[in-house]
């Protein structure tokens, strides 16, 4: 931890006691985001969210194989994320720290709750040897500028790469990749939107600075109408009230994000 | 397994043997980074950026008369058009991460920063042939943008042997059918070979073409990395201590 | 205003050693990206680390408390020092404070006088190749700031400043617009414009 990070702590505190934050933003508004979709042509499909100073990318790739024995007809889902050290000079080499296992587990609830990848309809069937074969969608984010609010970008960036997919061609126990049949199928759109709590109030949406002054954080991730996956992070407490606000929030707040999403 | 790489007297991509693939680069692309670039050669997408001078880390790598560099360069699992890679580093990425820094090594004023360490990330996002090359390049952006002294810049290009002709600037279809790849970095001001690797069978007078090869596209490379910081450094230009008005 | 430069380009056909340049072979080439100043032969770094003078003034966070003294962070590839024989002040991890550079040996070893904590306010961290602007020609730029929000204002050459009380935001919201438009003309016009509407309001 970098030492001036206590010092920006305060100073993140000390303007939350009166109700405002660094950059005037208030406390339910989002950064500005840009998205992007489609920019890695090696991936079915890509994406990438600007959130303030945040970037992050996504990849979607699809590839064949066995499902999982408790789910035999049910494709695979997996999501790995990098922090990679290029984003932040608080980010290391090495195997991955438990901040970026949680992201893509957070991230990867998210989707797999709300079935906006739809596993049930990824099976493929009986390979030559009597063995199940089924799709795999594997989601990879790569974080590459880090100023706070990982999750939302990333959530945002998966949730825009899988609907712009385009699913290879499968035939004759073989994947074609030059050929495409369509999208990913999928039940609903999921976004995540993430909270701040610094001293007594709730931030959307927080900067790095405001990640390093924060008590705690939380994340819902929504559908339409539903709340569909929960995160509590951090080592501050939440009241049920002020968990009441941040779903209620959230589920506003995510039809913003929503209506950004391209396709 | 042999395939026909030209058509018509040309490549299969329509350009002549000693043509480059359309190269764009952009420098100071990332916030947090001291320095950054962003390059897009033919379809390689690469993003490069350069922390420090910082404190060396661990304390026991630190060299008291210089700067340790250091060097990641790694693929992402989904920069190839074919299955999907599994992430963290394999043997292929640890040497391209090795030459890459030796590359720099050389020209980087590491005397100026000693007990430091100064940090090359690579990350090639998408892969089309020459991601080395293209790393080199983006590299090279970085490290000028992060305000880290050096001699000189450093451009990048591989020559191949394509259907028996030396061509400039494989792509990855022409690397994986080709009979030879030869990576070449060379320093811009006095063309000093910085990075060279070689496979396939050749005369030593098909080498030397290659090499003449690279050193004379490095020029136009060149050209490109100082236009990519001008653009950002003329619209972001400093005064000095306010005589501007 | 000189034309800008890369490392490896030529500024002068002669051997001219000095920061930001290296010397090679009988010419002289620079090694950052910089402004030449063609007459002197020198190029001013538009980039790069904040390498401490004697002279300069400092801000920095302590980072270690010894027995012989202080380890200051000052966001430089070095750390500086404050001895305990040179100040009788006593100071805790995670105080800020501004102290001047004293000296500075071939092991870069950074020793640091005159050290005192600054309590409150908020600290901005800018491009330290930025400073020289926002101190503007005889102070010209920052005595404007401070007269105009009534801030306390201290300038770190490191690129961190430290504002307390008075119209914080005002100030730092025009300590951020010089550092943006440092190359542009009328800037200070434009700064006391703002400042006298922010503090009008």
């Amino acid at each position: 931890m970098n030492i001036l990070d206590e010092v920006k702590k305060e100073f993140v505190r000390d303007l939350a006691q009166s109700g405002k934050r660094a950059d005037e933003r208030s406390p339910e508004e989002y950064r500005k985001i840009s998205l992007e979709h489609g920019l890695i042509t090696t991936a079915e499909g890509s994406a990438q969210v600007k959130m303030g100073k945040t970037q992050v990318l996504a990849g979607v790739k699809l590839g064949t194989g066995m499902p999982f024995p408790d789910r035999p007809k049910e494709g695979v889902f997996s999501t790995n994320a990098e922090f990679l050290p290029l984003a932040s000079p608080t980010f290391e080499s090495g195997p991955p720290s438990e901040e970026s296992i949680e992201l893509a587990r957070v991230v990867d609830r998210g989707i797999r709750s709300s079935n906006a990848v739809d596993v049930a309809s990824l099976f493929i069937g009986e390979g030559p040897d009597g063995k199940s074969l089924v799709w795999s969608v594997f989601l990879d984010l790569y974080i590459l500028d880090h100023d706070g609010n990982l999750i939302d970008a990333a959530a945002l960036a998966a949730m825009a790469a899988i609907r712009t997919a385009q699913m290879p061609k499968f035939e004759d126990g073989k994947v074609i990749r030059t050929e495409t049949t369509g999208k990913i199928p999928s039940k609903n759109d999921s976004v995540e939107c993430t909270f701040a709590k610094i001293g007594d109030r709730i931030y959307l949406d927080p900067s790095y600075d405001e990640e390093v002054g924060m008590d705690c954080r939380f994340t819902a991730a929504t559908t339409p109408g539903h709340i569909c996956a929960c995160q509590k992070g951090g080592r501050g407490a939440l009241t049920t009230k002020e968990l009441d606000y941040c779903m209620d929030l959230a589920l506003r707040k995510g039809d913003e994000l929503r209506r950004l999403l391209p396709g | 397994m042999t395939k026909d790489l030209f058509s018509g007297g040309k490549r299969l991509d329509g350009r002549g043997l000693d043509e480059l693939r359309p190269l764009t680069i952009k420098a100071a692309v990332l916030n947090k980074a001291e320095g950054s670039a962003y390059v897009e050669w033919g379809g390689n997408k690469i993003l490069a950026a350069v922390y420090g001078p910082r404190e060396c880390i661990p304390r026991h790598d630190m060299d008291p008369y210089r700067a340790v560099l250091r060097c990641r360069y790694r693929m992402s699992p989904f920069a190839s058009k074919d299955e999907h890679g599994r992430s963290g580093p394999n043997r292929r990425a640890t040497e391209l991460s090795k030459v890459i820094r030796e590359t720099f090594e050389n020209v980087v004023l590491l005397e100026q920063f000693p007990k430091t360490q100064i940090e090359i990330f690579v990350e090639v996002l998408q892969a089309d042939g020459g991601s080395r090359c293209a790393s080199v390049v983006a590299a090279s952006v970085a490290l000028a943008d992060a305000g880290i002294p050096m001699k000189d810049m450093v451009s990048a290009v591989a020559v191949g042997m394509i259907n028996g002709k030396m061509a400039l600037d494989l792509t990855g279809a022409e690397d994986n059918f080709g009979e030879s790849d030869i990576p070449v970095a060379v320093a811009a001001r006095n063309k000093d070979v910085l990075l060279f690797q070689m496979d396939g069978e050749l005369t030593k007078e098909q080498v030397n073409e290659a090499l003449r090869m690279a050193v004379k596209a490095s020029d136009e490379i060149h050209a490109k990395q100082v236009a990519a910081l001008m653009e950002v450094y003329e619209s972001k230009m400093a005064a000095q201590g306010g005589n501007s008005d | 205003m000189g034309k800008i430069v890369v490392p490896g380009e030529v500024v002068a056909e002669d051997r001219r050693p000095g920061f930001g340049v290296h010397v090679d072979g009988g010419k002289t080439y620079s090694s950052v990206i910089g402004l030449l100043d063609e007459k002197e032969g020198r190029v001013i770094a538009l980039q790069g680390p904040y390498i401490p003078r004697i002279e300069d003034w400092v801000i920095g966070v302590v980072e270690e408390v010894k027995y012989a003294g202080y380890d200051v962070e000052i966001k430089s590839p070095y750390t500086g020092f404050i001895s305990t024989k040179m100040t009788r002040a006593e100071f805790k991890l995670g105080d800020v404070v501004g102290a001047k550079v004293a000296n500075i040996d071939e092991a870069r070893n950074i020793d640091l006088m005159d050290p005192r904590r600054l309590t409150g306010g908020e600290i901005l961290e800018i491009s330290a190749m930025k400073v020289p602007r926002v101190i503007g020609k005889k102070n010209s730029m920052i005595d404007t700031i401070i007269q105009l929000t009534r801030s306390e204002v201290m300038v770190g050459r490191n690129g961190r400043i430290w504002i307390k009380g008075g119209n914080s935001a005002a100030a730092a919201a025009a300590i951020l617009m010089i550092e943006r438009e440092a190359h542009t003309t009328g800037l200070t016009d434009r700064v006391t414009d703002f400042l006298k509407r922010e503090v009008g309001k």
